[in-house]
């Protein structure tokens, strides 16, 4: 409950039309689904919605949160449990009349955004100036600003643009006490054009793999790298996703490309990171496309162990690459490589430009990261398998490991079996560094699946922890207890700076620092023992991780 | 259908938003990227199509009470479908605009009903139209024309003015017109004159099922006295509840049933009509809701898990009438269409329907400035369009804001370049 | 906590005798740096290993001493290893081994003591290449070079501000260990690496990237013990090329269009004076290598790779062609005593002993900071006439235009040389640096990493960043051990 002071306090801070408290109008808060294990689809009830327009009015609801001891949690476009409050005294802070694209400088290829500008919109903006932004996997609906400041940031286009953090140039940034600070060259009043400095930078606790997720006050603009798009200011298409068709721009041209095992599909992704080549990539099994395309055949497909072993094995080992170039001749002399590379591997190249509706229905939705969404197509829901990012070799791995955890369990009919490992593997900045999720298909409106989830998750956990890596699921509170005493101990330490900064604790800290005890309820015994050892193998001393 | 039968559609819902803007391939830039005109107007997730389903399950579990301002966040909608088109881009197991309806339907069986939308079925009640209009006009819009009567005799194609034409005094000299081209094409029409009624479809919108289905029966009944195989409506909310309405609630009609602008399309095609006379005019063509998206017919009902369900029967809004408006357009000499960004099944809503334009006219006319922006946005002369509602609510924001864009019917250019009307009014 | 005079001997007890000094030869590089203000070291110690730095770190906090990281030998210039009052020395330059290369990652492990010499030549037997800065000095550490965000001269390579560093140890002020990206990862390092991870990945752990925290910080909030940085392929064929013009817009906006498809490798414009200054073979002959030299001179690298490496080097020579024609440049193979082969092999190294920019005239300061390259022409304009006002010749300013960040932001460096045997001309160099900055803030330079009492300066214009910084420094130093009063850190700021 809120009290009438309180509420009165927010009506003030953003107009009566823009707060709530109707329980329908919380509910429709409540209501967050997306990667929800529990058998409901509620997050706690938020006590009121206010809906700021401005930094100003962001400070003074967050002031009023905080003289009325409520607490606080915002989010951009408002996808995932995660964006929701974690327990019963918080305001949502919906964002979305901050929907503003500040500016884009088209010399220094960056734009100030606020929170509510989408993927999609920026990018349409973007290319009327020859430059593109960075969208994420969970597709073009999803807000940069929120990635970049408060999730992850991988996406199809990462090859050449990178990671949300990394793209940061300057933040505008409501402090959980209210207060109001931009970060590097804006916070000392020189422009947008770096996010660090002076001295220590600032953007350390802004985030760091992961963000904050709410839980560390309100991003309100930021500004984003963005890169270099020699297409032409539009891409002429019709349709919507499945049926889109675009027209190809000449500047692009589009590949399959296939291998015999993933050994030498590793090696040719090295070596066309060497070569600097590549516009976009994504290694995608290739029953995924099939089952986001075509669920119905792919469901009636499935039972054929022919199909099987020629999709998830001999064209499994494939990625999608878009090479875009400047000209003509560097266009050719990209293609010119990237078949030499796959030839030396012994993999073969599907161009594309051979099957035209392909190579025009791929253009727009790989450009613009549309096709994720359909993974709901095939069970209503999809939970991921989030790896640490690291070398290719690593992510390749972590892929083939997470592919066999997943069979067990779609053998069982407790995940949906979509025929193949289904991974989301990008690589980052010339294929320096690389990101594997694996995807796993479920219908969250059934309750064996529900419990197939989260047994499957511990072994997620447990498989991370095994392959040396910090999941990125590990926002969530009670694998952020077993992990922090692995790692670094990072958890003691931002709950340190989160007192620091944020001193009342007025923030929802339920993905940020909160941790929580597992529920082992669908967990076999074993599997639990197996966490346990891991735990207490591995939890570091004064001198650090046992070596 | 209740409620309770779509709960597996909104515990489906993921809250990913794509109910809320345009689908993503063709956002063309940041200005014309929303479709929902609920929740660009009212901002709370509550009046997204994603929100209201929502409002559904809290209803259902208990969770909120269905009181006033419940029924207002549910009547605040235009029912228009872009966030079920949009929805559809991407799932195949949610019908979005289903549990808009039945949300409507359960605000009127609990008794929460808005005094405008009384008002409405009132009228409907007392006068067989939904504007508050005396029956006994009904008919006058075609008074003079040599067009049979159905009421004494048959025909083959069944001429149905709809409310909006019958009364409003901008909409009937187009329907006059109809008739007079598509007699001209030697088409054997026929007319109900006085005997017209509403074709109950927006009382199915309203939440008034029962006498939508009375009137349903009267239009079905006259159908089928006429003899007519064909029927044809000007309207594109006719249109839309004679094609999907009624076979839902089990009054399918027995023929045909075509909108004015595929006959004239159908018409070129077999060359019984030609567009001969220029028309030196830039123009944007508007997709009304209830022609496009609402358009598309019945696909039948579908007990099983919607995962599973054909596409064939998954009404997308991707099967509505899109192209017979734009051929036509194409077809006259002197016309140069240039499209919104917002077209097709993910086009801006008009404003006008579900009641809103009747129950919130502030919030039906911010709705209809934002179509007049972007078609400003295009630079053409003229926003057309094949909708009377869609007609009326331009016109008048075109009026009331000074904007430099005339407002057209888009049979009115027909008639125009088809020489049955003089040029005089464009 | 205040100062307080600290028997080094304390020391001895974490590091062993052998390895705390209190030697004047030893202490004197300590004393002073360029133009900072002078300080009191009072022994230098020399942990082994990171269990002897935190050992260090945890006796400072028992008796409240001030510590002083240092990784580089001498000469030092910036004064952020010189003690504000009195401290202890923590030199890490003893430890420097190359922990490791990964060729296929393309990574460098390394300690803290590794110079850039010593990386080269492991790096360029593995067929890699190191990312350098421009011409840093002999005895410059590696790690310390990236820890202070020192530009590096490919812009391409330079994704974001903390590259090419990129995963950390490091012990916190507090004493306690810390392991910065996936190095922060479960298990050991050793296990780590049987598990396949290279440490690519800087971010993190979790939520808070303590590597973006401690870098910039002089070492104010924690002492790194080694670090994985990036490091490159060798291009197969390689050249480099000028192009020398009267007006820098034009290589400026040459320099935004190539670099916005990240054509190009190296891309640095230099003015006549900097570009003598790294080219002359003897100090006698700058001068007229200067006068020699067009104002403006930008250095652009173009490479080919394994594939195809002679086609590519064309795609990029003919592209820029094709722009440099555009804006009306034109590109040459030499300049002036400097054909671009030279240029190739000073680039590729470190700079020759002591360090170049002490040629001139024995001595030198720098102003440094970040701005855009569209205003990189007014901050010239600032700093010249600058020198105007103080008597100091812009023509014999240094000047030094780095594009990072792929081209969205400049490093530039103003560089004032003066003889430091010469009190007068010390004392202008001293006064034209200090008013310069002010100006130059003045007209929106950025002053990202200030040294010294720059900090004033660049502090002043974000005091909600100064109250965080303060928080976050209680946090990692909370008895404040590490290199007092830097920074924000000091009472004087804001």
């Amino acid at each position: 409950m809120i009290s009438d002071e309180a509420y009165k306090e927010l009506e003030e801070a953003v107009g009566v039309d823009n707060v709530s408290r109707h329980p329908a109008v919380l509910d429709s808060y409540a209501f967050q689904p997306f990667e929800n294990h529990e058998s409901m689809p509620w997050c706690p009830r938020p006590v009121a919605v206010a809906l700021p327009s401005t930094t100003q009015e962001v400070s003074e609801v967050i002031k009023a949160c905080n003289r009325h001891n409520l607490k606080h949690k915002a989010f951009s476009t408002g996808w995932g449990l995660w964006c929701g409050p974690t327990t019963d005294d918080v305001v949502q802070i919906d964002l979305r009349r901050m929907n503003r694209i500040v500016e884009i400088d088209e010399k220094n290829m960056f734009a100030v955004i606020e929170p509510y500008v989408c993927g999609a919109q920026l990018q349409a903006e973007a290319m009327k100036v020859g430059l593109n932004t960075h969208i994420i996997g969970a597709g073009p609906n999803c807000s940069p600003l929120a990635s970049a400041t408060s999730m992850h940031g991988v996406g199809h286009d990462s090859i050449y643009m990178s990671y949300s953090a990394r793209n940061v140039l300057g933040l505008e940034w409501v402090m959980p006490t209210g207060e109001v600070t931009r970060l590097g060259a804006p916070g000392s009043g020189k422009g947008w054009f770096c996010g660090d400095g002076p001295g220590p930078s600032l953007r350390g606790t802004m985030r760091g793999y992961t963000g904050a997720l709410g839980g560390m006050g309100v991003f309100t603009r930021v500004a984003l790298k963005l890169y270099n798009w020699p297409g032409p200011p539009e891409i002429e298409s019709t349709g919507t996703v499945v049926d889109v068709m675009s027209e190809v721009p000449d500047c692009l041209r589009i590949f399959g490309c296939f291998f015999p095992d993933k050994d030498r599909l590793a090696d040719a992704y090295y070596d066309i990171g060497e070569a600097e080549i590549g516009y976009n990539c994504l290694k995608v099994a290739t029953p995924a496309f099939m089952m986001i395309l075509a669920p119905h055949l792919f469901k009636k497909l499935k039972g054929t162990e022919n199909l099987r072993r020629l999709l998830g094995g001999t064209l499994g080992q494939m990625f999608l690459i878009i090479l875009a170039g400047i000209s003509r001749e560097d266009l050719d002399h990209q293609v010119d490589v990237l078949k030499a590379i796959v030839d030396e591997h012994l993999g073969f190249v599907l161009d594309a430009k051979n099957i035209p509706t392909l190579g025009s229905n791929l253009a727009m939705n790989f450009i613009r990261a549309t096709m994720p969404a359909l993974v709901f197509r095939i069970g209503g829901s999809f939970s991921t398998a989030l790896g640490r990012n690291d070398s290719l070799d690593t992510q390749l791995a972590w892929g083939e490991a997470i592919a066999e955890i997943k069979r067990g369990y779609a053998k069982k009919e407790m995940i949906i079996d979509d025929m193949g490992d289904n991974p989301y593997f990008v690589p980052y900045e010339n294929n320096t560094w690389a990101h594997c999720e694996v995807v796993y298909p479920y219908d969250h409106r059934s309750e064996k699946h529900l419990a197939g989830s989260s047994a499957i998750n511990m072994d997620f956990i447990i498989n991370a922890i095994e392959s040396c890596m910090e999941p990125m699921f590990g926002v969530v509170p009670s694998a952020r207890k077993v992990l922090s005493p692995l790692t670094s101990n990072f958890n003691r330490w931002q709950r340190k700076l989160s007192e620091a900064l944020d001193p009342d604790q007025t923030s929802d800290k339920g993905f940020y620092t909160d941790e929580a005890e597992f529920d082992f309820t669908n967990v076999p015994p074993e599997r639990v023992e197996r966490l346990q050892k891991l735990v207490e193998d591995l939890t570091w001393t004064e001198l650090g991780p046992p070596e | 259908m209740s409620l309770e039968d779509y709960r597996r559609d909104i515990e489906g819902c993921s809250r990913c938003s794509s109910c809320k803007w345009v689908p993503y391939n063709q956002i063309k830039s940041w200005r014309f990227s929303k479709n929902c005109p609920s929740i660009y107007r009212h901002n709370f997730h509550t009046y997204s199509g994603s929100g209201r389903m929502v409002i559904g399950l809290s209803l259902m579990e208990g969770r909120a009470e269905l009181d006033e301002t419940v029924a207002e966040m549910i009547f605040r909608c235009q029912l228009c479908g872009a966030c079920d088109s949009a929805c559809k881009t991407y799932r195949d197991d949610i019908d979005i605009s289903e549990v808009l309806l039945e949300l409507r339907s359960y605000c009127v069986e609990s008794g929460e009903l808005l005094v405008e939308h009384m008002a409405v079925i009132d009228s409907l009640k007392r006068e067989g139209n939904s504007l508050g209009e005396l029956k006994t006009a009904r008919g006058d819009w075609a008074r003079g024309l040599d067009v049979k009567d159905v009421n004494s005799e048959t025909c083959d194609v069944l001429f149905h003015a709809g409310c909006r034409y019958s009364y409003d005094p901008d909409a009937r000299e187009t329907v006059r017109g109809d008739i007079q081209l598509l007699r001209s094409a030697g088409l054997d029409i026929g007319v109900a004159g006085v005997e017209e009624a509403c074709c109950g479809g927006r009382a199915y919108e309203l939440g008034y099922r029962g006498e939508a289905s009375n009137y349903a029966d009267d239009v079905l009944n006259r159908v089928k006295s006429s003899g007519a195989g064909t029927l044809v409506t000007a309207c594109s909310d006719c249109y839309s509840h004679f094609q999907y309405i009624y076979p839902k609630i089990g009054k399918e009609l027995p023929v045909e049933v075509l909108h004015v602008s595929q006959v004239m399309d159908r018409l070129i095609d077999n060359g019984r009509l030609d567009f001969k006379h220029e028309l030196p005019l830039s123009v944007t063509y508007h997709d009304p809701c209830h022609l496009g998206r609402k358009g598309e017919p019945f696909t039948g009902v579908w007990t099983g898990d919607k995962l599973d369900r054909p596409m064939s029967l998954k009404r997308s809004g991707r099967k509505g009438i899109y192209d017979a408006p734009r051929n036509l357009l194409y077809a006259m000499p002197g016309v140069e269409l240039v499209e919104m960004e917002r077209i097709r099944e993910y086009a801006w809503c008009c404003g006008a329907g579900g009641g809103v334009l009747e129950a919130f006219p502030d919030f039906s006319a911010s709705t209809t400035v934002e179509r007049i922006e972007e078609a400003l946005a295009t630079g053409a002369e003229a926003l057309v369009t094949a909708c009377p509602w869609c007609l009326r609510v331009f016109k008048d924001a075109v009026d009331q804001t000074s904007a430099d864009l005339e407002v057209y019917d888009l049979a009115d250019l027909a008639l125009i370049s088809a020489g049955v009307a003089q040029p005089a009014s464009v | 906590m205040q100062t307080k005079s600290t028997d080094p001997k304390v020391f001895r007890r974490a590091v062993g005798p052998e390895n705390v000094s209190t030697e004047e030869s030893e202490l004197e590089h300590f004393r002073t740096a360029g133009l900072s203000s002078r300080g009191e070291p009072a022994a230098v110690v020399r942990p082994q290993g990171t269990a002897q730095l935190r050992e260090v770190i945890l006796l400072a906090r028992e008796t409240a001493t001030n510590l002083v990281f240092t990784s580089s030998a001498p000469p030092r210039f910036r004064g952020d290893t010189v003690p504000a009052g009195e401290g202890i020395i923590v030199d890490l330059s003893g430890m420097d081994r190359i922990l490791r290369i990964d060729r296929r990652n393309k990574v460098a492990y390394i300690e803290p003591g590794v110079t850039f010499n010593n990386l080269i030549e492991r790096a360029d037997e593995a067929g890699l290449k190191v990312l350098m800065p421009l011409l840093p000095r002999k005895s410059k550490s590696v790690l310390a070079c990236f820890l202070e965000r020192e530009p590096i001269i490919i812009p391409k390579y330079h994704w974001d501000m903390t590259d090419p560093l990129l995963c950390t140890e490091m012990v916190f002020g507090s004493g306690d260990l810390f392991r910065t990206g996936t190095a922060g990862s479960p298990g050991g390092i050793d296990r780590q690496l049987k598990a396949g991870l290279a440490h690519k990945n800087p971010l993190g752990p979790g939520a808070t990237d303590f590597l973006r925290i401690v870098q910039g910080s002089q070492g104010t909030l924690a002492g790194v013990t080694w670090a994985t940085i990036k490091l490159e392929a060798k291009p197969t064929v390689h050249k480099i090329y000028f192009a020398c013009d009267d007006r820098l817009e034009r290589l400026v906006a040459f320099t935004y269009r190539a670099l916005r498809p990240r054509l190009g490798d190296e891309w640095l414009i230099l003015g006549a004076r900097s570009l003598a200054t790294i080219i002359a073979e003897s100090p006698g002959s700058i001068d007229e290598l200067a006068r020699r030299q067009a104002p403006w001179t930008l250095v652009y690298g173009v490479s080919g790779y394994r594939y195809y490496p002679e086609e590519r080097l064309a795609v990029q020579e003919n592209e820029l062609a094709r722009i440099a024609q555009a804006v009306g440049v034109r590109p040459v193979p030499e300049v002036p005593s400097c054909p671009a082969k030279k240029m190739e092999e000073i680039l590729a190294g470190p700079s020759p002993y002591p360090y170049y920019k002490t040629v001139p005239r024995g001595a030198f300061a720098d102003v440094a900071f970040l701005t855009t390259l569209d205003k990189a022409g007014a901050m010239v304009e600032v700093m010249s006439t600058a020198c105007d006002a103080h008597g100091y010749p812009p023509s014999e300013l240094g000047i030094y235009i780095q594009p990072i960040q792929q081209g969205r932001t400049a490093h530039v460096e103003f560089t004032v040389y003066y003889d430091p045997a010469d009190e007068a001309d010390r004392a202008r160099a001293c006064e034209l640096v200090e008013a310069a900055s002010w100006e130059l803030d003045e007209a929106g330079a950025f002053f990202s990493r200030p040294y010294g009492s720059l900090s004033r300066i660049a502090f002043r214009n974000c005091p909600d960043s100064v109250e965080a910084l303060r928080k976050v420094k209680q946090v990692m130093d909370p008895d404040n051990v590490l290199n007092r009063g830097k920074l924000c850190f000091g009472e004087e700021v804001v």
